[in-house]
């Protein structure tokens, strides 16, 4: 579970650096564009080239290289299970034929065009995310998103969930460790047993938070909503980053797609 | 002939290849194409809405109980990350949730808790993606709340009793989830292949980890509801689940905690 909550926890998007400093909402909606001009792409080359912006800048920023590595690593086997599928699956022209215990795999042209197009879009994809999450901690991606019109409601709940993961993964810890001391994973049978007292307890703790929360709110003049707060216009520099970005992402969408025409 | 061949290939790459990567439970993100991506937003948006206005209507008589949707489903999504064995694939997954958040809040507010669980774990965990969310949505927080809720629901009218509706409502609600996710996958990756054939297939994929995993949870669905039924019935029925059960003394299994 702490290794969950180091990849989970907001903790370097907290440091100052030159992206930290950027407006939420820029960062968004930077994120968003990079995001949608991806699924767009015909060519993995864009998504290739954000892949590499975004290692870049999350490694620059201070991230360490393992926690990279880690939070890339699911999407990496996506990729791989994608580009093989389709290779596989997809298409007519034959590319490569494989000889596997006696029988023939081929590989086709369109699927492994496909099928690279669909991986590298996952991994662009993904490295945008954990850009943004590197550098924005969650409380101002939701005051973005609020300023940008979210729902008021959701963007409550949300702030709510993130906050209280940490106290309940800590719990969900001590109660796991205090299992295993006693043997409540030494088996299928008491493992499922175990893991339904664990999962049992943590929502009994969570309503016991939530009603002390909704004490303690109270006091503090709580009322069912939670003030947010209006967000300052965007800076002139924060409207230059994103008009720059806008420009970059166009160009290198387009010259992507020339390039492969 | 080579069909054939290929069939049995890809089952059997599926049967060892695929569970490992079971852990990634929600569609990728750049995985869908984009009228996709829109399609399944545009169909997951009135559930979220729905789902708001419960939560504002709710919260309005009780100002409570939005802190207490916001712990529920803080504390589903961490039972969301919990690592179940999985035998018949040698790797972990992990359940959905979403059945027992449907018991406990309802299916409109487990659309809501959903949607910032899928955003959370996207950003955060690499789980899933932000153009894919809609799809996500649909599929585990809809389709899974709405169908693990009505079971329950329809077990609990039958007569059956609570820990077996309960364990019904789990398993269903993390099979539908799947069923859903094969079909939108199928839907937008089928190409000019037969919609059929990929659908038969990526559900195919699903099973040696699904099958199984559907049952544990479903156990565990079970065994978190008979925990806290009995130790929270205010509780419980301040969320409108049904009718408490009396208070009980801690059982031999609580030792273990």
């Amino acid at each position: 579970m702490s290794l969950l909550s180091e990849i989970f926890s907001d903790l370097f998007a907290r440091q100052d650096n030159v992206l930290t400093r950027v407006d939420p909402r820029t960062k968004l909606i930077v994120a968003l564009g990079a995001l949608c001009a991806m699924i767009f792409s015909r060519t993995p080359l864009f998504p290739l080239a954000v892949l590499a912006l975004c290692l870049v800048a999350t490694i620059a920023v201070g991230v360490p290289k393992r926690l990279v590595v880690l939070r890339l690593a699911a999407p990496l086997g996506i990729a791989s299970v994608l580009l093989l599928l389709q290779s596989v699956m997809a298409g007519t022209t034959p590319l490569w034929t494989l000889v596997i215990l006696g029988a023939k795999i081929t590989i086709t042209r369109e699927g492994f065009s496909g099928g690279l197009l669909l991986a590298s879009r996952v991994l662009g994809g993904m490295s945008v995310m954990l850009l943004l999450s590197s550098v924005t901690p969650a409380h101002r991606i939701f005051h973005a998103m609020r300023a940008l019109g979210a729902p008021e409601g959701w963007v409550e709940i949300a702030m709510l969930m993130y906050r209280y993961t940490f106290v309940l993964l800590d719990l969900t810890a001590e109660v796991v460790s205090a299992q295993k001391v006693r043997l409540g994973y030494a088996g299928m049978q008491r493992g499922l047993c175990s893991a339904g007292l664990l999962g049992g307890t943590v929502i009994l703790r969570a309503m016991d938070q939530a009603v002390a929360t909704n004490e303690a709110m109270r006091v503090r003049g709580y009322n069912g909503k939670i003030p947010l707060g209006p967000m300052p216009a965007l800076a002139r520099c924060d409207a230059w980053i994103l008009g720059g970005s806008g420009v970059v992402l166009a160009g290198l969408f387009f010259g992507t797609e020339v390039l492969c025409r | 002939m080579k069909q054939k061949q290929l069939v049995y290939i890809y089952l059997l790459f599926m049967a060892f290849a695929l569970p490992s990567t079971a852990q990634a439970m929600h569609i990728s993100e750049g995985v869908l194409p984009p009228q996709w991506a829109a399609l399944w937003f545009i169909v997951a948006f009135p559930f979220v809405a729905w789902g708001l206005r419960d939560l504002r209507i709710k919260s309005q008589r009780d100002p409570a109980f939005k802190l207490m949707v916001g712990l529920v489903g803080s504390a589903v999504f961490v039972i969301s990350c919990m690592p179940i064995p999985v035998p018949t694939a040698g790797t972990c997954s992990h359940p959905c949730g979403t059945g027992m958040a449907a018991i406990l809040i309802g299916p409109t507010l487990t659309v809501v808790v959903s949607s910032i669980a899928l955003l959370l774990q996207a950003l955060f965990l690499s789980h899933g993606g932000l153009t894919t969310l809609g799809g996500n949505i649909l599929s585990m927080g809809i389709v899974g709340a709405f169908t693990g809720w009505a079971v329950f629901r329809i077990t609990r009218k039958l007569g059956l009793p609570v820990w077996s509706a309960a364990f019904l409502c789990g398993v269903v609600s993390d099979w539908a989830t799947y069923a859903t996710t094969s079909f939108e996958l199928a839907s937008a990756l089928h190409g000019t292949s037969s919609f059929l054939k990929m659908f038969a297939a990526i559900g195919a994929s699903f099973m040696p980890t699904q099958i199984p995993l559907g049952i544990f949870e479903g156990v565990i669905t079970a065994g978190i509801y008979q925990f806290i039924m009995p130790r929270r019935p205010e509780v419980v029925e301040c969320l409108g689940v049904e009718k408490p059960q009396p208070v009980i003394e801690s059982n031999k299994a609580e030792a273990v905690v």
